[in-house]
Order: C-alpha cells, then structure tokens, then sequence
C-alpha cells in the first residue's frame, strides 16, 4: 500500500512538472504581447523593452521558470511593479487585476465550492432517491412520473433552466433576490438564498443521470440472487434492500459522481455565466480573453493538481470498496 | 487618446450596446439628434469654478445607488485609471485639478476643480502654465490639498510601477515619450519632475520646454489627483485610494463589491460640479448585460440601480418598445467616432477615395450593426460632441448613399479593393454589407478576415497589405486637438504603432496643425472644424460613418444621471436616490 502510494505519489509529481513545463512554453507561444497588454497605450519600443526587463521577461527561459517554480515552493521578490515580496505559494501578480494570483484564486475558488458541493449533495441525494425509489415501485405511476422528469432533465442545458428559474423566481414571483456571492461564514442566509438557484438547476440536470443510473442498478441488483436469498431467510424488505442490495448498487454511482464533481467544478463557467456569479470557470475564461499569462498559467496548474489528486484518490478508494482490487 | 479597440484589448471596454457578436435590428426611431453640437466653452471668470454646484431639481439625500458590472474595475489609483468606468468613478472619491461642467447634451465648460482657474497661461505661448490652489480643499482625513499634494500626485506618475494611466503630462514636462528615464521617480522622491514646482502652498508651476496648449483639458483626467507622500502605498493604492472628493471607499471586497460613503471633509462650497445625494455608491460585479437589463426591467430589489453595461443588445427591441421602461432610460450618441479608413498609400487616387465617400450606405450599416440605439451616423471627422463643430457633408450622398454619383466620380474605373475585418462574427457582418453595398457602385472589394486580437496591431503597420479597415477613436477630451492631428498628422508615421492609418502626410495641412495648436486652446476650437471640412475635401483619407451611441436603463427610484458629454458613458455627480 505504502509502496503504491510512494509510486503515485512520485508519478504525480511526475506529471505535474510536465504540466508546468507545458504551460509554460504557452506563455512564449501565445499570440498575444502580455506587456503590450499592460502597457496599454502611449506604448513605444523603449518603454515596452524596459517594462519587460521590469518584470523579468527577457531573462533566460530557464531562469524564468525556476524562479517561477521557486515562487511556488518558497515565495520570490516580483519587484515593486508586482507588489514586492510574494509568499510561498506564490503563483505570480495578475496585472489585469493589480492583485497576487494567489490571492485571486483565495476569493474565487470558495465561491466555485460554494456553487458545487451543495448543488452535488442535492443531485446525489435527489437522483439516487428518485431511481432507487422508482426502482423499487417499477411500473407505477411514480415510476414513470421519475423517468419522465428524469428524461427532461437530461435533456436540457443549464443556461436554459437557469434562464427559466430567474423569471420564475426573480423576475416574476420576486421570492428570492438576484443571484450573487455572500461568503457562507459572513451571512449563512444570504449565502444560500444567493446561490440556491444555481443549487437548482445543476441538482435537476445531474440528478437525473443518477436517477436513471440508480434505478438501473438497483434492478439489477433486486434481481440478484442474494437478494432473494437474503428476503427468504427473513430479512425485512428494508433491511434487504437497504443494506444489501443498495450497498452493492451505489458503488459505481459514487465512481461516476466523483467525476462528475470533478467536471462540475471545471464547468462552472457556464453556470457562473448564467447567474453573473464570479468565480473560478469566469475567472479563468477573463484570463485567457485578456492575455493575463500569470492567471491562466496558475489555473492550468492548479487544475492539474485537481485531477491527479482525484486519480490517486479514486484508485485508493477503489481498493477499499472493491477487495478484489489489489494495490501493487 | 486611444481608440477603443485598444481599450477592448485592456478589458476595459464596457460598451454601451456598441459591436456585439450578436446584434438585433430595431426599427423604430430611437429620437437622437445625430447633429447634436457641442457648445464647449474654457471658463474665464474665476466665479464658473467655484462652488457649490447647482442644486439638482427634484434630489434628495439618502439611499444607495447600487451600481451593477459584469467584471471588476481594473484601476481606483488615480495615477493609473484611463478606463471609462474608472474616469467616470473617480470623481466620486477623487478631485483633479481642472474638470468639466457638463449638462449632459454637450454643453461643457472646463473650469478649475481643485484650482481657481482652469489655469493660467503665463506668457500666452503655452510653455509656462499656473494654477492657483483654492482654499478649503481637503482630504478624507481632513487635512489640506496644497499644491504640494497635487505636485506628489503627479510626480508619482513617473514611476513605471505605476503603469496604466495616461502619460500626456509626464511626456509634456519630461519632453520625451521616455519620461521615466528622464526623471526617476523611485531615486528622487522628495523633489518634483523638471518643469513641475510649487513656489508655495497655493501655486502649481508648470513649466515646458514645447508648448502645449492642451493643459487645462490634460489636468482634467484623474492623474492630476493629490495625494500625500505619506499616504501613497505604490501598487497597493489600487486597492484603497485616498480620497478627496465628496465620497471615500469605506469597502472594497476585490472582483465582487466596492462600497463608497459619505466623506465628512469634502466642502461642497469648493467643488463646482459635485454633489453628495446619495449615503452610498455600491458597486457590484458579476452580471452580464441581460442579466443587469432583465433585473433593472423587474425593478422591485433593483429600484435604485444602473446597469454599467447598458440595455442587452437582446433586450434593445424590447426596452427601447415599452414607454415606462424607456422613461428610465439614457440614450446619447457618444464621442467614440467610427470610420472607415483608407489606406492612402495603396488608394492614392483621390477620386476613387471620394467615391467611397458617395457611396456609403450608413443607414444600411447602422441598420446591420443593430439600429439607431447603437449608432448614429456620421459625415464628419470630428464627432458632433467636439468643441466648435460643425456639421457638414463634403460628399452629400442621402443616408443610404448615391451609386450614381459615386460611378460618376469613378469615370468608369473599377477599383479593386482589399477590405480587412476582425473574426468577430459582428465584424463578418458588417464586411457582407459593406461589401455589397461598394460593389453597386463599382468597387470589386475582397473581404479578408485577421484575428480580432491583433488586427488592431497589424493595421497601425506602415506597410500593411490592406486598402480599407474600420477604426474608431475617443479622444480624452472634446478638443480637435486631441483628434485632427493625432490622425491625420504624416510627420508622426512610424513603422508600427501609427494612429495614422491613413498614412496621410500633406504639408499643407501638417503647417494648418501646427498653427493651431500653437494657438490659445479656448480660440482653437472653430479652426478645427474647418481642418476637418478640408482633410474630407482635399484629401478624404476616411470615410466618417457614425458614433456610438450609449444606452442605459436605470431603476425607477434613480435620478439624477446622465451620459457625460466627454467620454460618452453614465456619470454620478449629480446622481440621487429618490425616497
């Protein structure tokens, strides 16, 4: 086990310097002068030339990339045109918003946690509810009535539910203000009624992937002769199905709901589009609009981190639901 | 002075309804005088700079005025804001040395804000300029704004770290586009730039070795703020500057909320233009344009808000329809001048320029670009809100141009011209109507498509392969000054970087410039528009094809705004919440 996770500890690391040496080749690749940028107007050569010294840029590739990664690990001096000294972990100053890149990730990211870790509680909850319930009922009205909504809701798009829930409750019935972010630990009521829209069109369209996932897993698991097993040795119908047969059908489902968070939070631009909420997805489309090379550079990184602690933790995971899975 | 495509790539253009990707045609006439005339004037009696400013009919004190944008704004030092929401926020917190009484239809008058005066010409020949410092001023500390103050304020905007902001004055005393190698700033900041003094508490100096004439309009942008040495924080003054107009910034949570209050200290017996209605300024950002437009539509939460991104393009038909909603909307054209360029290097037969001229569809083009809530036409160089304009149309041709005319100034030629549009599908559109409508007077035109990203770049190239590109300009203030010979003067064409693009060099009219710039700014402004009558005459190195026109809506409990005649966006000075 220690030694698996040595070896994907060390694989991970592997891929992030990958990640990092990539990323940093698109800033001498992109179209775009990032200084030009900055500079804005009344720019000529000169000064241009000068602000790049400034900051760095015509120094050697290889020096501009340690001290980046130096910044990461230990902090670095940016100069006074970047705020001065910059604390580990520093990702570089964001010239478009005058701000330390670290410091723009702090404020957006929990805005971004705050849209999707409610929103996947309410989806997971809801989804697997409906099919597990719809399952058990199979062929009743409720069945149906589920699947339809089930159906529905993965058919549309969230700026067309989004859309819908603003006249409906904003525009119209006027019962919830405008959507926007509140931190949780400054108004926890604010907070949720700025954001519980958002929370409801991402529960209606994921839940229904799990609702249908759900319901068919559970059928197949009802079907299972332990099931059956278990129902004629004189275990209650709950206690059969609750502890047996759900147990076994919610496997996969947590699988997919892991990637699924995972997109959620890399998505979230289409969502914070929606309801003009400001956070990472928003944050990071402006960057690469504006050229801002710090901000997109971070983002790049902090993504890679995302995904390559999700896959060590998925395939640990893994050999803890499944004992079948051996870590060697 | 800059274009705003440039300013699109700073992220700082928060247009109006101006060239979205997706536009919506309205018929229907929107009422706009597209010949409104500006009747600017420079205030000579000491009395039109002081204060307090006329009460406005109807305003009260109290309430907040939230106002909504879609991305945070990128400057609050005023060292370095050059943006439109950031000129139009500063006055809130900020006080200059000369600014614009304005009435909101183009009637301007630059009088001294934090001086007497909106200056003093010493030897009538523009080199040596003086402003008395009026008694009163203050900052939100309560301590007071000397000329030492204002002299920081722009010492400080030699220093590189502090890019972003215009740099007119900096090049005017330092007499070099380089002026932060000429003085230091960092080396040397107990003293002043050269040319820059302060013999006492009461007197700025300025003192340059060319003349500039334009000074009193230069001082009215919010690099001429003060600031105390004490007080400056370099970079990190973005984040809270110090304040000494009639608000300060009590809150500022970075890309989500600012929130301006009272400051005690302002004096409103010293500020001619500034009133102080409101208990607060919100600004939020998040919201997109519809969705700012379909929240102040639904009032209600949004009663005292304005949307800064202006009526969704989506929602144009629908607003600009409704009576009640238009009852709380802005409509103005504004000073950003569009035109379609000519290339006089490649199209050096003036004939075949003038028939461009004739041949120009504006109604047609208006009508692809979304309708009169967007644009409003154009015959001049010039937009109508310059001091002194005139309005005239060197090539009468009706609003949908005369084919006929324009075949008869070609004489049977069939030019062949290469017309370069941006990959914004906007653009695409606009390159079909263009297109069709040259080729019915004979024009064989070839539409090339370049990145939007550095399309900008690649047509300021001297040796560009293009004939025709649009372009656009706002100048930073309403002088012809600011424009004529910043487009059209030859003697500046560079290898890169030309606001020139039509590359046009005449002797005759570089000589017309520099007799009226040397001139005293307040009789320049009839000179101008005649230049602009002769450029189209003798030279037509552009077809002039209309402003932008800026169009807001507001909550119903909002008063008091109005689309300020220099930069053409909402402004706060006399804004209030009604109760």
């Amino acid at each position: 086990m220690l030694r698996f996770l040595i070896k994907r500890l060390l694989l991970g690391a592997l891929t992030l310097f990958a990640v990092s040496l990539v990323a940093f080749g698109m800033f001498f690749m992109l179209p775009r002068d990032a200084v030009a940028t900055m500079c804005e107007k009344n720019c000529n050569a000169e000064r241009l030339d000068r602000m790049r010294d400034e900051l760095g840029l015509n120094d050697p590739l290889f020096d501009q990339y340690t001290g980046y990664m130096k910044g990461i690990f230990v902090g670095r001096d940016l100069g006074s045109a970047q705020g001065g000294r910059c604390d580990a972990p520093c990702l570089g100053y964001s010239y478009t918003n005058g701000e330390e890149v670290t410091d723009i990730f702090a404020r957006v990211i929990p805005v971004t946690l705050s849209i999707v870790i409610p929103a996947a509680i309410l989806w997971l909850g809801l989804g697997i509810g409906l099919g597990m319930l719809s399952a058990l009922k199979r062929g009743t009205v409720f069945d149906r009535l589920a699947i339809g909504f089930s159906l529905t809701g993965a058919s549309m798009q969230l700026y067309f539910v989004g859309g819908i829930l603003l006249i409906v409750f904003v525009y119209t019935l006027k019962i919830l203000p405008p959507p926007r972010y509140v931190s949780l630990w400054e108004n926890p009521l604010d907070w949720a009624a700025g954001l519980v829209l958002a929370w409801m069109a991402l529960a209606f369209l994921f839940s229904a992937v799990y609702a249908r996932l759900s319901r068919a897993q559970m059928l197949e698991t009802l079907a299972e002769d332990y099931v059956r097993t278990a129902r004629a040795k004189g275990l209650t119908k709950s206690k059969a199905y609750g502890r047996h047969a759900l147990r076994a059908a919610i496997t996969p489902i947590v699988t997919i709901a892991g990637l699924d968070v995972g997109g959620a939070l890399g998505g979230t631009v289409i969502t914070e589009t929606t309801f003009g909420i400001q956070g990472l997805g928003r944050t990071a489309v402006e960057a690469v609009r504006l050229g801002d090379l710090s901000t997109i550079m971070a983002t790049v990184l902090i993504s890679a981190v995302f995904i390559v602690v999700a896959n060590i933790v998925v395939d640990l995971l893994y050999a803890v639901i499944d004992p079948r899975v051996r870590l060697s | 002075m800059r274009t705003r495509a440039a300013l699109a790539a700073g992220g700082a253009l928060a247009l109006v309804v101006g060239l979205s990707a997706c536009t919506e045609n309205t018929d229907g006439n929107s009422g706009i005088d597209p010949n409104r005339q500006s009747s600017g004037v420079i205030a000579t009696d000491p009395k039109d700079s002081l204060g307090p400013a006329p009460e406005v009919p109807g305003a009260v004190k109290g309430g907040t005025l939230t106002i909504l944008r879609e991305t945070k704004i990128s400057h609050l030092d005023p060292q370095r804001i050059y943006n439109f929401v950031g000129l139009n926020t500063a006055p809130l917190f900020a006080r200059f040395l000369t600014t614009w009484k304005d009435d909101g239809k183009g009637k301007v008058t630059l009088v001294g804000d934090l001086a007497e005066t909106p200056g003093v010409n010493v030897n009538n020949d523009c080199k040596v300029w003086e402003f008395k410092i009026k008694s009163g001023v203050k900052f939100e500390d309560g301590s007071p704004i000397t000329s030492k103050e204002i002299a920081y304020g722009i010492a400080r905007s030699f220093n590189p770290d502090l890019a972003g902001g215009p740099t007119y004055i900096q090049e005017w005393l330092a007499d070099t586009a380089a002026f932060d190698t000429k003085w230091d700033f960092k080396a040397n900041k107990t003293s002043l730039p050269p040319g820059l003094t302060t013999p006492d508490d009461k007197t700025l100096r300025f003192e340059f070795a060319k003349p500039h004439c334009d000074l009193p309009f230069a001082a009215s942008l919010p690099s001429t703020a003060p600031l105390p040495p004490a007080k400056d924080t370099g970079v990190d003054l973005d984040a809270a500057p110090f304040a000494s107009g009639p608000y300060k910034l009590t809150k500022n949570t970075a890309g989500v909320e600012l929130v301006f209050e009272k400051n005690e200290h302002w004096d409103p017996a010293t500020d001619p233009v500034r009133h102080q209605y409101p208990d607060k300024f919100v600004w939020q950002f998040g919201p997109d344009a519809t969705a700012q437009t379909d929240r102040i539509i639904t009032d209600g939460a949004d009663a005292a808000t304005l949307g800064w991104n202006g009526v969704a393009t989506s929602r144009v038909a629908k607003v600009s329809a409704d009576g009640t909603l238009k009852g709380r909307t802005l409509l103005e054209p504004t000073p950003s001048a569009n035109r379609l360029t000519i290339n006089t290097q490649r199209v050096t037969d003036l004939t075949v320029r003038q028939a461009l001229n004739y041949a120009i569809d504006r109604e047609g083009l208006i009508k692809t670009l979304g309708g009169d809530y967007v644009a409003s036409p154009m015959t001049t160089l010039m937009p109508p809100s310059t001091l002194g304009f005139k309005s005239f149309d060197v090539y009468p041709a009706g609003k949908n141009g005369d084919i006929e005319k324009a075949k008869a100034t070609l004489a049977g030629k069939t030019p062949e011209l290469v017309l370069v549009i941006s990959d914004d599908s906007g653009d695409q559109e606009i390159g079909t109507q263009l297109k069709n409508n040259l080729e019915k007077a004979g024009f064989k035109i070839t539409v090339r498509t370049t990145p939007s990203d550095s399309k900008l770049d690649e047509t300021k190239k001297k040796n560009n392969q293009w004939d025709l590109y649009l372009d656009s300009w706002a100048a930073d203030w309403p002088s012809g000054a600011a424009i004529l010979p910043v487009l059209f003067d030859g003697r500046n064409i560079k290898p890169e970087g030309n606001s020139n693009t039509s590359f046009i060099n005449n002797d005759a009219i570089n000589a017309e410039f520099d007799r009226v710039l040397g001139m005293d700014p307040a009789k320049q402004a009839d000179e101008w528009a005649k230049i602009d009558e002769r450029i189209m005459k003798e030279l037509a190195p552009a077809v002039p094809l209309y402003a932008d026109v800026a169009f807001y809506i507001h909550g119903t409990k909002v008063g008091g705004l109005y689309i300020d005649s220099i930069f053409g966006y909402p402004a706060f000075t006399r804004a209030f919440v009604k109760q």
